[in-house]
């Protein structure tokens, strides 16, 4: 190949990778694409004979522009989820946008979004019965109805299609959050009355604070890359030099 | 720990840490990822950079250790070390030697 086409080549790759990278600071972004095209050059000059089939097998070692900056996306907003000094109302928001891109290209991943949502999805519910408890207190409860189905929420005041909004849990694996687990027939009764007042705004802080703690756990500790051992490479996993 | 290991005695630009990867170890990494670790790396102020112009028509973008960097890596060695001993010493009793030995007994 001929000098020009290989610089043609190279600047075509790089353009894709700008492209792809459209989120980054635009320094960032400039630094990067002159690191990679630096590295491209390199092992150019350093094969023997250059052709369209070298060529390709160098833009394939060095990576698909899509997904180094899907790589670098994610990596980006995992390392500002584990080290945000976001104001802690929107900490949700970081954890789970991180866990959610991050979901998409691996289980442990998807494990992590599952458990973000369903602990802050209880923190919710969780807030909400105890705030409104004393403007619905007959409605807003912990309720035992039929078939052993303890549930927490909004309840439609019916004894016959009994529904309760909130989330419930029916052993032995029936479990329905933001939302309901069907109606159930038979008596309906309240387990803790205004308690639930204190209780509900304690629960929701604890299910705050534990999974915002374990997210951020959990991330530090399985976000692993796909071609290395990873937590080697993950300085930040391992403990500070006392 | 490995891209900072390969700092360690000097500073160097990324081919020449990935050589370094590929020649001591069987850590391969897609190149395109190793300067996203890189740049990740310069954000915890783990490792400092600089674009040198090498004479060679392109400019290199060289890395090295910060001492905060070196303190990291020699805690990651420490831990390191007294893991793979921890693990050797348990799985002794599964070496061929050993294993033959109880053989006979």
């Amino acid at each position: 190949m001929s000098t020009n086409s290989v610089t043609e080549s190279v600047d075509e790759y790089c353009k894709r990778l700008w492209k792809a990278l459209h989120k980054l600071p635009t320094p960032e972004r400039e630094d990067f694409i002159r690191e990679v095209r630096s590295h491209i050059w390199e092992r150019v000059e350093a094969e023997p004979e250059v052709t369209a089939d070298v060529l390709t097998k160098i833009f394939r070692e060095v990576g698909e522009p899509k997904e180094l900056a899907s790589e670098y996306r994610t990596q980006a907003m995992l390392h500002e989820a584990t080290r945000s000094d976001a104001p802690w109302v929107l900490r949700p928001w970081v954890l789970l946008r991180a866990t959610l891109r991050w979901g998409v290209t691996s289980l442990a991943g998807l494990v992590a979004f599952l458990v973000t949502v369903i602990g802050y999805g209880c923190t919710v519910v969780f807030y909400l019965c105890a705030l409104l408890k004393p403007v619905f207190p007959t409605h807003i409860g912990l309720w035992l109805a039929a078939q052993h189905t303890l549930s927490l929420g909004y309840w439609n005041g019916r004894l016959s299609g009994a529904e309760v909004y909130g989330m419930s849990v029916r052993p032995p694996i029936s479990f329905v959050l933001l939302g309901t687990l069907g109606p159930t027939g038979g008596p309906i009764r309240e387990l803790l009355g205004y308690w639930l007042i204190p209780i509900g705004f304690l629960c929701s802080a604890l299910f705050f604070l534990a999974t915002s703690m374990f997210t951020r756990w959990f991330i530090a500790r399985f976000n692993r890359k796909k071609k290395w051992t990873a937590s080697l490479f993950h300085a930040s996993s391992i403990p500070q030099s006392s | 720990m490995a891209i900072l290991a390969s700092l360690w005695t000097d500073k160097k630009y990324g081919l020449e840490i990935l050589r370094a990867l590929d020649g001591k170890s069987s850590l391969a990494l897609a190149e395109g990822t190793l300067y996203l670790i890189l740049n990740r790396l310069k954000t915890d102020g783990l490792v400092e950079s600089e674009w040198v112009d090498a004479g060679t028509g392109h400019p290199r973008k060289y890395y090295w250790l910060t001492k905060v960097g070196k303190e990291r890596l020699r805690a990651m060695a420490r831990f390191w070390i007294q893991f793979s001993a921890d693990l050797g010493a348990l799985l002794e009793p599964l070496s061929d030697r050993k294993e033959k030995r109880s053989v006979y007994q």
